[in-house]
């Protein structure tokens, strides 16, 4: 009786007027109202039962088998499943989940398990993690970060553990500060008790080589592909590049791998025109550079015959990072560190708009506060170098139609002006 | 004598009038910054409380992604021009590990230089980055250097200015410690008139809970239904960040830390909770949700106010959340008279 009592009292108290593009999100409606649509900007809830006050109360962990293999999983982040699956199978010496491209169906489950202005890669991510959990992963991986990144891994539990599923979770934010000796016992108490510390240290920089591989193959083909003779030959080049990469388990087999696959990418036939349209891609680390999260816009500019540069990669963000000379770069505009990306966007864009780029594509999830705040920004160097600049904003509901007619307009006009200053 | 403080130039020594926009971390830092440029005999320019004019001029000037908080910031800084030399918007970082602001308040000199590049307003500005060993301390000590203060000027500024900090946000605890308690007495020695009163938690960003546009007007309707207020952010800060690490480990910001120390903290006290942010807020965007489905037996209602609406139409809402907390205290829906 309390209960339905509590369930009563989870309804909408009154509508507000709210934006349209806000409205067909309605559909998929919250987690925490049980029946019946809630309005945004309101929610009443009347206290039912439930442990302490704790976002993730401890819990009697269930006995697994002991010999057995632990299952693990990533989300999904652009090409780096690759880079993932050989840290889990290598440096954990675990299995790996691999997940199937994302579908509508991964972004419905995660925009309806999460609040309604959280950033869209929350979204992508809690979607991931169930479809991953729904293969049988043991063990999520979350990594630690700048901004909201570093407060998903603990917020997406807590929803999950709601939701019922059986994991844990390999949270990485949780022992940021920490001495390494507690990032090996926490793997050792969570994946693998038999984890070899010396042949992991070896093999973690096994990753981060395939990582600036991984980097600087796509920077090939990001520059190129839009100028292939035969259709579709760079995505095959890619594909077999992939799946080599994909099956080396050791550094050696890494740069094999690289090597036969920037030898490929070489042998392809390009037509590249005398002048071509450059376009540079800036923005959010997550939106930028993963294609399931931004419609695969790069597959969609190189299919109009662009040649496309972006800077924001795991290599340059993670490995190589050097935010005071990036922001050294762009000191007639900025004065301090603006947020996790912001640095690399802006000087990016000045960087784009020095080398005499046609135009840069800015691309962020719907309320990303570092990302909305480097826009004043970019729109200044945009009216001070004359570089046109698209501004993107991607949530759950974005559509495909949608950008492609903005692309197709932007591309229109950088291909007119080009042709005007002949 | 630190060396770093050879490399201050006094940049700002004629800068005698400085603009300080009532927003944001004024609403946290307000009387430290104020009382230390007066120690260090500049005049500070306070902005007028925000208006519905400000409002829609800050709308106007932000990227509409923005949350209203921020451009409720960039409408007092418009009303600053021409009333001061330049004005005062420091880089908040953090305070220490997962004690960090929105990245806002680290991107807003930044913001607000490259808005209003056009219209030449000077800025004054300084870093506060714990992490990176850069607290409020040394980054005002610093600033008071380029105002061509000697090192021994700025310590003193810097003590004058704490402690009327300390002084004023140990009032307002005390302040509302007392009312907690008469509170806590009345229950115990019940007479039958603190049924009908209600007493709420309004758990909120310091300048979403006190801008007079804002959570003023909302504290004013629950005084007039006759509920009793209680503020998230005068509750003892120190105490409530401690205590928001029993509710998440890896929760990033300080404020929201704050609030859900407070919840805890007055939790036995209070009949309900007003959650109140401003659309699209990041920060509560993350804890709202996880307060809301972590508590337990104690309603909430949780607000969020956009550019479009503010208040308005704010009081039904308001009106039926107390009038649950009156079916409640009387035994619920269904044994309630």
């Amino acid at each position: 009786m309390a209960r339905d009592d509590a369930e009563d009292a989870r309804r909408s108290a009154g509508n507000r007027s709210e934006p349209s593009r806000f409205a067909a999100r309605r559909d998929i409606g919250p987690l925490h109202t049980d029946r019946g649509q809630e309005a945004r900007g309101v929610r009443v809830v009347v206290g039912g039962e439930r442990g302490p006050f704790k976002l993730l109360p401890q819990k009697k962990r269930t006995k697994r088998d002991r010999h057995a293999r632990t299952r693990v999983a990533f989300f999904r982040y652009s090409y780096y499943d690759i880079a993932f699956k050989f840290f889990v199978e290598q440096v954990l010496d675990a299995d790996f989940v691999a997940l199937p491209p994302a579908t509508k169906r991964t972004i419905e489950l995660g925009s309806r398990h999460s609040s309604d202005f959280v950033c869209a890669p929350f979204k992508h991510i809690l979607g991931d993690y169930i479809e991953a959990l729904e293969l049988g992963a043991d063990v999520l991986v979350q990594f630690a970060g700048p901004c909201r990144l570093g407060y998903y891994g603990e917020l997406q539990q807590s929803i999950l553990r709601d939701l019922g599923y059986e994991f844990d979770m390999l949270n990485f934010a949780m022992l940021t500060g920490k001495p390494l000796t507690e990032y090996i016992s926490t793997c050792k108490k969570k994946v693998n008790p038999d984890v070899s510390v010396p042949h992991g240290a070896r093999n973690m920089l096994a990753v981060f080589k395939m990582i600036e591989n991984l980097d600087e193959a796509n920077d090939y083909y990001l520059a190129n592909a839009g100028f292939e003779v035969v259709p579709g030959s760079f995505d095959r080049a890619r594909a077999a590049y992939f799946d080599a990469m994909r099956l080396a388990a050791c550094e050696r087999d890494i740069a094999e791998a690289h090597r036969a696959g920037m030898e490929a990418y070489r042998a392809l036939p390009t037509n590249r025109p005398g002048r071509v349209l450059r376009v540079g891609i800036v923005g959010e680390y997550f939106t930028a550079a993963d294609p399931s999260s931004n419609l695969d816009l790069e597959r969609k500019l190189l299919g109009m015959g662009v040649e496309l540069h972006r800077m924001l990669n795991m290599t340059n963000r993670n490995l190589r990072y050097n935010e005071k000379n990036l922001r050294a770069s762009i000191s007639d505009y900025v004065t301090y560190d603006m947020g996790p990306t912001s640095s690399m966007t802006i000087a990016a864009a000045l960087k784009y708009a020095q080398e005499g780029f046609d135009g840069v594509v800015h691309l962020k999830s719907a309320g990303c506060t570092p990302e909305v705040d480097c826009m004043p920004v970019l729109q200044r160097i945009s009216r001070n170098t004359g570089m046109p600049v698209l501004y993107l904003s991607y949530d759950s509901q974005t559509s495909d139609t949608g950008l492609d007619t903005r692309l197709e307009a932007f591309y229109d006009m950088l291909a007119m002006k080009k042709e005007r200053t002949r | 004598m630190n060396p770093l403080e050879l490399l201050n130039r006094p940049t700002f020594a004629d800068v005698e009038r400085i603009g300080m926009p009532r927003a944001l971390l004024h609403y946290r830092y307000g009387t430290l910054w104020t009382t230390f440029f007066e120690s260090l005999g500049r005049e500070v320019v306070l902005s007028a409380p925000t208006t519905k004019d400000i409002v829609a001029q800050g709308d106007a000037l932000s990227h509409d992604e923005c949350c209203l908080a921020s451009k409720i910031f960039l409408g007092h800084v418009e009303s600053l021009i021409g009333a001061c030399d330049a004005v005062f918007i420091p880089s908040i970082g953090n305070l220490g590990r997962f004690k960090m602001f929105c990245t806002k308040f680290q991107a807003l000199p930044d913001l607000v230089a490259n808005t209003f590049a056009e219209r030449g307003l000077r800025l004054v500005s300084c870093l506060v980055n714990e992490l990176e060993g850069v607290g409020m301390r040394e980054a005002l000590v610093g600033l008071a250097a380029e105002f061509g203060a000697t090192s021994h000027e700025a310590r003193r500024a810097w003590k004058t200015a704490s402690r009327a900090q300390e002084h004023a946000e140990r009032a307002k605890t005390a302040a509302q410690n007392r009312q907690l308690l008469l509170l806590d007495h009345a229950r115990r020695k019940p007479t039958g008139e603190e049924r009908a009163s209600v007493s709420i938690l309004l758990a909120a960003h310091p300048y979403i809970a006190h801008d007079p546009f804002l959570g003023g007007e909302l504290a004013d309707m629950l005084d007039r239904l006759g509920a009793t207020v209680f503020h998230a952010d005068a509750v003892d800060r120190e105490q409530a960040t401690r205590e928001s690490f029993e509710f998440s480990q890896t929760l990033p910001w300080i404020v929201n830390r704050e609030i859900i120390g407070a919840i805890t903290a007055c939790y036995e006290q209070v009949d309900g909770i007003v959650l109140m942010s401003a659309f699209p807020c990041g920060p509560d965007s993350m804890t709202d949700d996880a307060i809301v489905r972590c508590m337990q037996g104690k309603p909430i209602l949780n607000l969020t106010i956009d550019a479009q609406s503010g208040t308005a139409g704010l009081e039904t809402r308001v009106e039926s959340f107390i009038d649950i907390l009156r079916y409640q205290k009387k035994g619920g829906y269904v044994h309630g008279s």
